[in-house]
């Protein structure tokens, strides 16, 4: 079965700076995918160049094995994104906003008005009708663009920091659809900062540093260190005792080249 | 939830979405937009009648403006038609339409200016839709068809049809056709100009270069007004010494005695004839000649769809995802080149510590010697660097100064106690009118004044005493240069009822100006051409009330010099002035007083506007 997600040597470049610098990444069909990285490491660029929101300069996309440059729109029908801004159109309520992406995903009236229900009451969305988007707190609008991206139901779901700034009740919520999502054979392909949710969830997980690929596959590859791509993350590898105990915030810091502890001489010893 | 099928055919046997539900479902997000402006924020759905009765008084108002502004030019070009048709000036045709053409892109480069400044929706944002390009490409043409300068270029190209068709009814078929073949050219050549304009517009260096183009252009407008006047004046008295007594004007097709933009015309006629509005003049004056018509009319149609392709071919980069930003490069390398200097230099961090104590204190002393509070001082000195690193707010600040030589050449200056007045209320519009968004640029910093254990009023203090720095050195440098212009000396009298009136006008503005910028704060990112503004009822009064507070303080010196003049008491502008300077300052000084309690009563407002992101 050709994967759900496949680029080649996909590099962007802002000017003189390379933000995605020749990623082979590889994401099966079924996989709960996370893909890691330090901030300003391309995570954003890469997930924008994956949907389509973003040309690369060079290298290819193919989505459920078919070329992104090709056939944009049809894949477009396929996948979901939740992107960077959520862009929603904040003067409208959650039900308009709804209605409106159920119809440019080609549903029928019938359709999306069930669907826009179904969606708004699962999120918890449904009690003020018209409340406009502008009015909702952060979590509500992560919410309400989860329900966009899955409203035509994706086979490949994209989703950038949903977890960011959202309450433990909403992550619940989003958890529990997600996970039912890939229980139906859907992908998803995550960035988020919060490792212990990845790790808890992601199946499978890409490291990006500086714009490369450091570290690619299974959570167990990576503890064994059969994943990583580089000579130094290798090497960081082989110094480690227990690499099969490590967590995935050990393995990240590993790769990453950060410990996480800060050397005497740049203490702010003036802090109390 | 659909089930999810795995199937690679699953792409191939989908059936397309048709063109007519995207279409019709974009047309329904406009009208609900729309709609929903009606709607106040926080009020969960219920009408928001005051803004309704805002919006249409407001409306009312502005209606025979907003006529003025579109039934001015669609007369005018309608009459110009007509009239040259009439004449029998039939060469003229060509640079009118040209001038027709010229307008139409500058009405849709200040529409696209105040569409910016109301929208709630970009329509780029649709590429991320599963739409095929020819259907976006329709979509952004038409959405973008409802803009003023479609409907007053339309408008206008209809009335010199029906002008030339009054005039000469035998033209009035192929006026029709061959002004409606030109309405269309131009729609597609102002959506191309748009698309690469907002392209180039990305481009912080274009965006400077630009502003200093328009700065530079609007100059030469002003200057070459009072220019054109004198050479009209000119022409009229070679006209009166003219012997011929048949004539009741001058012979305006003698290259002499025509106007400079008619003398250009006739020197480009040849090259002019190929381009748009010189097809659609010879298609026009061709009349029944199908034989001359049909080729000119193919000719403006293929600059339509040139430009169309052009239109089209930019579209695409962004269908595919083009960035329409500065490059991220410099912003994302200067944290990293300084993590290297963290990194590079560890062992200086002991040094370093200690050398910033010696530093600080060192700080802390000097503040003390200083006059200014050092909390005033480091909110100055952040406000000068703001402006230091705004390429176009510095050109903006030298730019008043030419009005100075404008005026010069103006009736203003041939009265020397209105000279100086005049100047001066005309260099202090523009600075002035910053007084009533003091926060704006702060963005979502506006924060760190609340968190930080200061007084707000003091930044408040340090802002208008920025501002009034910069006041103070355009009012300097437009005083001595109306000194040096003025063809007779300046009475004292009038440079001390200047001087107090000036005080007067900007304590005013000050102390409205805090309030509002505290009462209605706006978002405002400097060096960006597209500002976050949404229009809300607070807005709109505010604009209302800058407008009449820089009016009014400008409109009230008028007649009091002028009194003085009447009534030969040359210190009774200075007399009322001074009154008024000292009710102004103490207004000021007033509201400077409850400014904390005001700040914290308005926190809210201020927060939600200045933290916008989207």
């Amino acid at each position: 079965m050709t994967p759900a997600i496949d680029t080649t040597a996909l590099t962007r470049r802002f000017g003189d700076f390379t933000a995605v610098d020749e990623v082979n990444l590889t994401v099966a069909r079924g996989q709960f995918f996370g893909f890691l990285g330090p901030n300003g490491a391309g995570k954003s660029t890469t997930i924008k160049m994956l949907t389509g929101l973003l040309a690369p300069t060079s290298g290819s996309i193919r989505i459920m094995g078919e070329d992104l440059k090709e056939k944009s729109a049809e894949i477009k029908r396929q996948i979901g994104v939740v992107p960077e801004g959520m862009a929603l159109f904040t003067r409208l309520t959650a039900n308009e906003y709804l209605r409106f992406v159920g119809r440019m995903y080609g549903l029928d009236k019938t359709t999306t008005l069930e669907r826009t229900r179904e969606l708004l009451e699962f999120m918890h969305l449904a009690d003020e009708p018209k409340k406009l988007i502008a009015d909702f707190s952060h979590g509500m609008q992560k919410k309400l663009a989860l329900a966009a991206a899955v409203i035509h139901g994706p086979k490949v779901l994209f989703l950038d920091e949903p977890f960011e700034g959202v309450d433990a009740v909403a992550a619940g919520t989003l958890k529990t659809m997600l996970q039912r999502m890939i229980a139906r054979g859907a992908t998803v392909f995550l960035t988020s900062h919060v490792l212990e949710i990845v790790e808890r969830l992601c199946t499978h997980v890409a490291i990006i540093h500086k714009g490369k690929l450091v570290a690619q596959g299974s959570l167990e590859e990576l503890r064994a260190g059969a994943g990583r791509l580089s000579a130094a993350t290798q090497a960081a590898s082989a110094l480690n005792s227990e690499p099969g105990k490590q967590s995935l915030e050990q393995i990240f810091l590993e790769i990453v080249g950060a410990s996480g502890e800060t050397p005497p001489e740049q203490e702010l010893s003036w802090l109390s | 939830m659909a089930e999810l099928s795995g199937s690679t055919g699953a792409l191939a046997a989908m059936t397309p979405i048709p063109a007519r539900v995207q279409l019709v479902a974009v047309a329904w997000l406009r009208w609900r937009l729309f709609v929903n402006t009606f709607f106040r924020r926080r009020s969960k759905g219920k009408l928001r009648i005051g803004g309704l009765v805002f919006a249409i008084v407001l409306r009312i108002f502005l209606w025979p403006v907003l006529a003025v502004m579109v039934l001015g030019p669609v007369a005018f070009s309608g009459f110009l038609a007509w009239e040259l048709m009439s004449e029998g000036h039939l060469r003229e045709l060509t640079p009118v339409l040209a001038g027709l053409m010229i307008f139409w892109q500058f009405v849709s480069i200040n529409g696209m200016n105040i569409a910016t400044a109301t929208k709630t929706f970009d329509p780029s944002t649709l590429t991320r839709f599963p739409i095929p390009f020819p259907r976006y490409l329709a979509l952004r043409t038409l959405i973008g068809l409802m803009t003023p300068s479609t409907i007053v270029g339309c408008l206008a190209s209809l009335a010199v049809a029906v002008g030339i068709g009054i005039a000469r009814r035998d033209l009035l078929l192929p006026a029709l056709m061959a002004m409606a073949a030109f309405a269309l050219m131009n729609v597609f050549f102002t959506r191309m100009l748009g698309a690469w304009f907002d392209r180039w517009m990305a481009n912080r260096r274009f965006r400077e270069l630009f502003a200093v183009l328009m700065a530079t252009s609007f100059v030469w407008i002003q200057l070459a007004i009072p220019t054109r006047s004198s050479m009209h004046e000119h022409a009229g008295h070679a006209h009166q010494a003219m012997t011929r007594p048949d004539l009741t004007r001058p012979d305006l097709t003698h290259p002499v005695m025509m106007p400079w933009y008619m003398r250009a015309a006739h020197n480009w006629a040849a090259t002019l004839g190929w381009l748009p509005p010189g097809l659609t003049a010879h298609a026009i004056l061709s009349g029944w000649h199908l034989q001359a018509v049909l080729p000119r009319l193919a000719g403006l149609l293929l600059y339509a769809a040139l430009f169309l392709a052009i239109f089209a071919v930019r579209l695409h980069k962004q269908f595919l995802g083009e960035l329409l930003v500065d490059s991220p490069s410099v912003a994302s390398k200067a944290p990293a080149r300084r993590a290297e200097r963290i990194v590079k230099a560890p062992a200086a961090g002991a040094a370093a510590t200690s050398r910033a104590r010696v530093s600080a204190s060192s700080a802390e002393s000097s503040a003390e010697h200083c006059l200014i509070p050092p909390v005033i001082a480091a909110c100055m000195r952040k406000e000068f660097m703001v402006l230091k690193s705004n390429t176009q707010a510095l050109i903006g600040l030298f730019m008043p100064l030419i009005f100075v030589f404008i005026l010069e050449r103006g009736p203003a200056a041939r009265h020397v106690e209105y000279f100086l007045p005049t100047a001066l209320g005309y260099v202090l519009l523009g600075p002035v009118a910053a007084f009533y968004n003091v926060f704006g640029a702060d963005g979502s910093g506006v924060q760190f004044y609340f968190m930080a254990p200061i007084k707000i009023s003091n930044v408040i203090v340090a802002k208008n005493m920025t501002q009034l720095t910069l006041v103070a050195v355009e009012v300097a440098a437009a005083w001595g240069l109306v000194l040096l212009l003025a063809q007779d000396p300046i009475p004292l009298s009038v440079e001390v009822a200047t001087g107090l009136w000036l005080i007067f006008f900007v304590a005013t503005n000050l102390a409205f100006g805090t309030l509002r910028s505290v009462q209605a704060p706006r978002r405002y990112v400097p060096g960006q051409t597209r500002q976050l503004k949404q229009t809300t009822p607070t807005n709109r009064t505010s604009s209302l009330l800058v407008l009449a507070v820089l009016l009014g303080g400008l409109v009230v010196q008028g007649p009091i010099t002028y009194a003085g003049h009447y009534f030969h008491l040359p210190w009774l502008g200075a007399a009322v002035f001074a009154v008024l300077a000292a009710g102004a300052v103490g207004l000021y000084l007033l509201l400077l007083r409850s400014a904390e309690g005001l700040t914290l009563k308005y926190r809210d407002r201020l927060t939600e506007e200045l933290c916008k992101t989207g």
